[in-house]
C-alpha cells in the first residue's frame, strides 16, 4: 500500500493537525505578549515595547542567578539519578526472593503527587521534629538545618527529587535488562571476560538507548521542576532555591508581570530547547553505530 | 397546521402565565432567581458563610455560587477575570493592601448607593471602625470587612515569671527576655521564635520592627525607603535576635511552623497576628493553654511613622463588571452583617470577626477571653499602611522579603540587602 491511499492516516492526521495548529497559536501568542508590557495591575495601559523585556533579562541578576540554579540542578539531578538508578539495577539483576515485591514497592515514589512529597520532606527535613536531624543525632552529628540555610537548602530539595525519581530510571532500565538477550554476555564469559567486563563492554552498551532516553525525560522534567520548590522553600532562603520556573512562577502570581514572566518563560523554553537538541545528538549520533 | 397554531397559542399563554406568576410570587424578593458567583479565601470565616447560604436564598431568593480558593492564589486569580473584564465573578474577597489599585484601574465600584437600599442589612456602626475605614476610598465604601486581625506580642507566663521577667514592653526588653530564657534552660526551650520565610511571612512580621523602630516602606515621595538608619538597624535587631536565640530552622518558618512551635511549649517568646492566640488558647492542640501573655507590638521610636502593630482587613468587594451590582452589594452586606458573624463563631473557629456585637458578645468572651483585651487595643493601633498599599505592592513585598531573608541568612548585611531592595522596589514602582 503506498503511503497516498493509506486510510490510517485520515485518524492521525486530524490530531496532529490540532496539536501543531495549538501550539503554534500559542507560541506566536506568547512572542506578542513578550513584546509588550502587560501586567495586570495596569489594566488597559499596555504598549509595545519591542525587546526591552529581553534585554531587561539578562540585566536582571536574580534571573540569570536563577537560570544558572535551574541549569545545575537539572545537571545534578539527571546525572545523580541515572547513575544511581543504573547502580540499582545492576545490584537487583539476579533473581531473589521478593523481586516482585521490591518492584512495587518503587512505583510509590513515582506515583506520589509532588505536592505530597514536597510536604513528607519538609516534615522530614523539619529542624525540630524531623527524621533526618534525629537520625543524625543517633549517628553523633550536630543538627542540621536542612531548609532555612541557604548553602544547604538547594540540595535538600535535590535530595527530595532525587528520591522521587531514581525508582523511575530503576523500572525503565530494568525494563530494557530484561528484554536484553543473554547471549552475547554468555558469549563474551566463554570468551573468558570477567563479571565487570561483560557489564562495562556488553550489558551496558545494550543499554544505552534506553538510558539515554531515561535521561532525557529527566532532564526535561528537571528544568521543569516546580512543584517541590514551591512546597518545600518557596525560593527562599535568601534566593538560594528560586530556579528560572519558580522566577517564572513569581512574575506571573506574584508580581503580575504577565509580559516579563512570559519572557522569561520563553527564554526557558529557548535554552531547554538547545541543551536538549545537543543533548540529544550527543546521545544518538546519526552515523555508525555507537562513537 | 392548525395545531400547530394552537399548539403554539397555548405554550406562549402558558409561559405569559408563569412569567406573571413569577411576577406576583416574588414581591418583596426582587432578586428572586438571581445568580451570583462569589469568589472567597479559604478561611473560617468563608466556611461559616457557605453554611449559612441557604438560609440567604431563602430570605432573597438569591442563588450564591460560592468558589474557594487558598488566600494566596486569589489575587491572581481574580485578577485575570477583572482585567479581561470577563463578569466571571460579581464579588470578590480580598485583603485591603489592593483596594487602592483596583479602584485605580476601575477593577470594583463604590457600593455607597446599594448599600442605603438595603439598610435592613447593612449597619456601618456595627463594625470596628479600624476594620471599616480601610475600605473607604475618597470618601466612598468600596468594601465591607468580613475578618481582619493585627499583630501582638506572645510570651509565656510561667517562664517569664520563673526567671524574674515582667512583661516586654520593648524590642529590648524582647531581645533580653529571650536572651535570659535561651540560655538559662540551656536552648531546651527556644527564646524567641518569629516568621523567618522568605516572601510576605518574613516581612509581615518583620514590618512590627521596621515601623517600631521608627522606618517605614515608602517615604513622601512614594518611593522605597527602606535602607535608611531606622530600617537598618531594625532588620539588624530582627536578625540578631532569631540568629542568637530563634530556633534552627527559622529561615523557613512561616506562620504554621512558628505558630506550632509556640503552641508546643517549645519558645518562649512570639510576635505574630492575632488570631494565634485563638490556637494558643485551644485545649484540644495547645500546651499552653493559660499560660500565654499578650503585650502590644512595641514601639521604640519616639518619632513613628506609623504604628507597629498591624492591620490586616480581609472584605467583599462588588467588581465593576457584575450585572447584578445591587444583588452583590446586598450579598456583601448581609455576608457580614452581625447576625451571620454571631452564627459563624459558634460553627467555626473565628477570631477575626469583624462586628463589634460579635465582639463584645458573650461566646467571644468565653472563648477568647484570655487575649480579647490586648487584640482589641492592638487592633485600634492597627496602622493601615503596615504593609505597602500601593498598585505594586506585591512585588514591593517580594523583594524586601528577598532582603529579609538574605540578611536573616547572613549572606549579605542589612543595610546592603536593604539597599538592592530599594534598587528594584523604586524600578517596579517607576514602571
Amino acid at each position: 500500500m503506498t503511503q497516498r491511499s493509506d486510510p490510517s492516516r485520515l485518524f492521525y492526521q486530524p490530531i496532529v493537525a490540532v496539536l501543531t495548529v495549538t501550539s503554534l497559536v500559542l507560541t506566536v501568542y506568547v512572542v506578542w505578549l513578550s513584546l509588550r508590557d502587560l501586567s495586570l495591575m495596569r489594566a488597559g495601559r499596555d504598549t509595545f515595547v519591542g525587546f526591552d523585556n529581553y534585554i531587561r533579562f539578562f540585566q536582571d541578576s536574580r534571573g540569570l542567578w536563577a537560570l544558572w540554579r535551574t541549569v545545575l540542578f537539572t545537571v545534578l539531578a539527571t546525572s545523580i539519578e541515572v547513575l544511581l538508578g543504573l547502580a540499582i539495577v545492576l545490584f537487583l539483576d539476579r533473581h531473589f526472593f521478593l523481586k516482585r515485591l521490591v518492584r512495587t514497592l518503587l512505583l510509590v515514589p513515582i506515583i506520589m503527587t509532588p505536592v505530597v512529597v514536597g510536604l513528607t520532606w519538609r516534615f522530614i527535613f523539619d529542624p525540630a521534629t524531623g527524621m533526618a536531624n534525629y537520625v543524625l543525632s543517633r549517628l553523633g552529628f550536630s543538627a542540621m538545618d536542612w531548609l532555612g540555610s541557604p548553602q544547604v537548602a538547594f540540595y535538600s530539595v535535590l535530595i527530595a527529587d532525587i528520591w522521587q525519581w531514581t525508582p523511575f530510571v530503576i523500572l525503565l532500565s530494568m525494563a530494557a535488562l530484561d528484554s536484553a538477550p543473554q547471549d552475547p554476555m554468555d558469549a563474551a564469559r566463554v570468551d573468558g571476560a570477567r563479571e565487570w567486563q561483560v557489564t562495562w563492554y556488553v550489558l551496558l552498551p545494550m543499554l544505552r538507548r534506553a538510558i539515554a532516553i531515561v535521561a532525557l525525560i529527566r532532564a526535561i522534567d528537571s528544568i521543569k521542576a516546580f512543584d517541590l520548590f514551591y512546597i518545600m522553600t518557596r525560593g527562599g532562603p535568601a534566593l538560594s532555591t528560586e530556579t528560572l520556573n519558580y522566577y517564572g512562577y513569581v512574575l506571573a502570581f506574584t508580581n503580575f508581570e504577565i509580559s516579563y514572566s512570559m519572557t522569561v518563560a520563553l527564554i526557558l523554553t529557548v535554552f531547554t530547547n538547545f541543551a536538549l537538541l545537543a543533548m540529544y545528538g550527543v546521545l544518538f549520533p546519526k552515523s555508525g553505530e555507537r562513537p | 397546521m392548525f395545531s400547530r397554531r394552537v399548539f403554539m397559542v397555548t405554550t406562549t399563554a402558558a409561559a405569559v402565565l408563569t412569567a406573571i406568576a413569577g411576577q406576583a410570587f416574588a414581591q418583596g424578593k426582587p432578586f428572586d432567581g438571581v445568580q451570583l458567583s462569589v469568589l472567597m479565601e479559604g478561611h473560617p470565616t468563608t466556611d461559616a458563610i457557605q453554611k449559612l447560604l441557604p438560609e440567604f436564598k431563602e430570605l432573597t431568593g438569591i442563588d450564591v455560587a460560592l468558589e474557594v480558593v487558598p488566600e494566596q492564589d486569589i489575587t491572581a486569580k481574580m485578577l485575570l477575570e477583572l482585567s479581561s473584564k470577563s463578569g466571571r465573578y460579581d464579588v470578590v474577597q480580598n485583603n485591603i493592601i489592593y483596594i487602592p489599585g483596583f479602584v485605580k484601574n476601575g477593577y470594583i465600584v463604590p457600593l455607597d448607593e446599594n448599600l442605603a437600599k438595603h439598610k435592613e442589612q447593612f449597619d456601618q456602626a456595627d463594625f470596628v471602625k479600624g476594620y471599616f475605614d480601610t475600605n473607604v476610598v475618597d470618601g466612598k465604601i468600596y468594601g465591607v470587612p468580613v475578618y481582619g486581625e493585627s499583630t501582638f506580642v506572645m510570651y509565656r507566663k510561667d517562664l517569664f515569671e520563673q526567671h524574674g521577667l515582667s512583661e516586654p514592653k520593648t524590642f529590648d526588653d524582647i531581645a533580653n527576655a529571650a536572651k535570659t530564657i535561651s540560655e538559662k534552660t540551656n536552648k531546651e526551650i527556644v527564646g524567641i521564635t518569629m516568621r523567618g520565610q522568605q516572601g510576605i511571612q518574613g516581612v509581615y512580621v518583620w514590618a512590627a520592627y521596621l515601623w517600631g523602630f521608627g522606618g517605614s516602606f515608602l517615604d513622601a515621595n512614594g518611593k522605597s525607603a527602606l535602607a535608611t538608619p531606622e530600617g537598618i538597624a531594625s532588620l539588624d535587631a530582627f536578625t540578631k535576635v532569631l540568629k542568637d536565640y530563634g530556633p534552627v530552622g527559622v529561615a523557613n518558618f512561616g506562620w504554621e511552623e512558628n505558630r506550632l512551635l509556640f503552641q508546643q511549649g517549645k519558645a518562649a517568646i512570639t510576635l505574630d497576628a492575632t488570631v494565634n492566640g485563638a490556637y494558643n488558647e485551644d485545649p484540644a492542640a495547645s500546651s499552653v493553654v493559660g499560660k500565654v501573655g499578650y503585650a502590644p507590638v512595641p514601639m521604640q521610636s519616639k518619632s513613628p511613622k506609623g504604628g507597629s502593630s498591624s492591620l490586616a482587613v480581609h472584605s467583599l468587594y462588588v467588581t465593576a463588571d457584575s450585572q447584578n451590582q445591587e444583588a452583590a452589594t446586598l450579598f456583601s452586606a448581609w455576608a457580614t452583617a452581625k447576625e451571620q458573624q454571631l452564627k459563624s463563631m459558634a460553627s467555626d473557629p473565628n477570631s477575626g470577626v469583624t462586628s463589634l456585637t460579635a465582639l463584645n458578645g458573650e461566646e467571644f468572651t468565653k472563648r477568647y477571653g484570655a487575649f480579647k483585651d490586648a487584640m482589641i487595643a492592638a487592633i485600634n493601633q492597627g496602622n493601615p499602611q503596615y504593609l505597602p498599599t500601593i498598585d505594586q505592592a506585591n512585588e514591593v513585598i517580594n523583594n524586601t522579603g528577598i532582603a529579609v531573608s538574605k540578611a536573616l541568612a547572613g549572606t549579605t548585611t542589612a543595610a546592603e540587602a536593604l539597599k538592592e531592595a530599594d534598587e528594584v522596589n523604586n524600578a517596579a514602582i517607576g514602571r
